[in-house]
């Protein structure tokens, strides 16, 4: 099963959509520091607003997490994973993938797991790639929280693309599910700081597995273990969690 | 004779249809059998019962001796398919492919890796191995679809019209090597085909399908005797009209 996991996630990094993303998070790379650089009047303001005495490094992971890369997992996961197991069914390959000593819900872990893989691999490629190049270009970067926060933020991203491989397990529809995915996240992404924004909701968002990848965000000068070892461990079990839910969800599938 | 299928009064109902009513029937070890019908006559939906594909609604099937509704995952294990209607994923390669499949058989990597460059050079696809599938003609994707089919070297192959698509060669080259895996290795083969004489070519013994049910089960030359048919078209017909009659 490690090998065919294996396989698969390199068939998977090789597909076209892939290359989307890639593409996609190049852009947002070069992008931002390019915005911050004079950044809307409007973004301005709710800055000034939310983080009145903020440092520029907690602007930027501000802008980073929450105007990138959380509209990043909102919607990479879909194109990533809103298809697993469907569009080899669609396209006709799960008759010769299902004829094989592999059940459908198992063939199902893999192809998530896969997804997962390939998501968290171009988020830390992100990541590190930023590292790199925002100490060059964004005054006052510190790479070390940044990356400690991202860290946490990666877990957010395997829990996005395995909450769209079971949506399409369950609705079994891929143009649906990419919808019904796509809805779901960004409904979670919109909710996500509002603990930020509203410290009196803090503990009620603290349900929402996105704000959970960006807590990150509050403690950027005390970042740790203890901080960020909770959350990277429910975003794990829920990842988990939902990648079995999609596998029941599978169980009466036929090829 | 020690038998490597044994199906019996085996039905499916999907719904108010019936695709398959009843059929029984036995394979030899090492057997060529052919399996002939018109389209929707229920053989496609009997061989993916034989591999748990499908879930029968009445009657049983043993494959090497498994139940296929309980022991799916060791019939398949055993089993090689090669599906009627099927397509290739488009951006891996042939040798990708193969050893994607390998690796859900659980080979081992060298395993794998000898028996795809071995199928890969067998279809004389070498040259292309290294290419993605979606560019491959249909003769060619047929080739990767029975390569794949074979790469876990089978006990039972399930073949469902595995010559559509080849030409007049490839049919000739996969017809020889099929009947070398019989006599070679003791491979069983269930041969699926519309292609009456590539059935006859092949298979010393039939099963004809018609309407969902088991019309004949016999040797060739008994059935062909039995109905005064020189042919296998005029031995399929005279089948089908006797059973319109």
């Amino acid at each position: 099963m490690i090998r065919l996991l294996w396989l698969d996630y390199l068939a998977t990094l090789r597909e076209r959509k892939t290359w989307l993303c890639v593409a996609m998070l190049a852009y947002a790379l070069v992008a931002i520091p390019v915005v911050l650089a004079r950044p809307p009047d409007h973004v301005r303001a709710a800055i000034a607003a939310w983080f009145g005495d903020a440092t520029p490094f907690q602007i930027f992971m501000y802008v980073w997490i929450d105007l990138t890369m959380n509209k990043v997992i909102a919607f990479l996961p879909v194109v990533i994973a809103s298809g697993v197991v469907l569009r080899e069914r669609d396209t006709g390959v799960l008759p010769l993938l299902a004829s094989k000593p592999l059940s459908i819900p198992r063939y199902f872990v893999v192809r998530a797991l896969s997804a997962c893989a390939v998501m968290v691999t171009l988020h830390v490629a992100t990541q590190l790639a930023g590292a790199a190049y925002f100490t060059a270009r964004v005054p006052g970067f510190r790479p070390g929280p940044f990356l400690g926060a991202m860290s946490l933020h990666a877990f957010a991203a395997l829990f996005a693309t395995a909450l769209c491989a079971a949506i399409a397990a369950w609705v079994k529809h891929r143009g649906a599910s990419a919808l019904i995915g796509f809805a779901t996240l960004g409904g979670l992404v919109g909710l996500s700081l509002i603990g930020f924004y509203q410290p009196a909701w803090r503990g009620i968002t603290l349900a929402n597995p996105i704000t959970l990848g960006a807590l990150g965000l509050g403690s950027l000068d005390h970042l740790g273990p203890a901080v960020l070892g909770p959350p990277m461990l429910a975003l794990a079990a829920l990842t988990a969690l939902t990648i079995a839910v999609g596998a029941a969800g599978v169980r009466r599938m036929e090829a | 004779m020690n038998q490597a299928i044994e199906v019996n009064a085996l039905g499916k109902r999907f719904g108010e249809v019936t695709a398959v009513d009843g059929v029984s029937f036995a394979v030899a070890a090492g057997e060529i059998f052919g399996f002939m019908g018109h389209n929707g006559a229920g053989k496609t939906t009997t061989l993916r019962m034989l591999l748990g594909l499908t879930r029968p609604t009445a009657g049983s099937a043993r494959v090497l001796g498994r139940d296929v509704v309980h022991e799916t995952l060791e019939v398949r294990r055993n089993a090689g398919y090669l599906p009627a209607s099927y397509s290739l994923p488009p951006d891996m390669t042939a040798r990708g492919f193969l050893h994607y499949i390998a690796a859900m058989f659980a080979l081992p990597r060298g395993v794998a890796a000898a028996r795809a460059d071995a199928l890969l050079r067998r279809f004389g696809l070498e040259r292309e191995a290294d290419r993605p599938l979606r560019g491959f003609s249909t003769g060619m994707a047929q080739k990767v679809g029975i390569a794949q089919a074979l790469i876990n070297e089978p006990a039972v192959l399930l073949l469902d019209e595995p010559t559509s698509g080849l030409d007049p060669l490839g049919r000739h080259e996969l017809l020889e090597m099929l009947r070398a895996l019989a006599r070679e290795r003791g491979v069983t083969i269930v041969f699926s085909s519309h292609i009456l004489s590539d059935v006859e070519a092949l298979c010393q013994r039939v099963a004809v399908m018609h309407r969902s049910r088991l019309v004949a089960c016999d040797e060739v030359e008994r059935l062909k005797d039995a109905h005064g048919a020189r042919t296998m078209d005029d031995l399929y017909l005279a089948l089908v009209r006797r059973e319109a009659a």
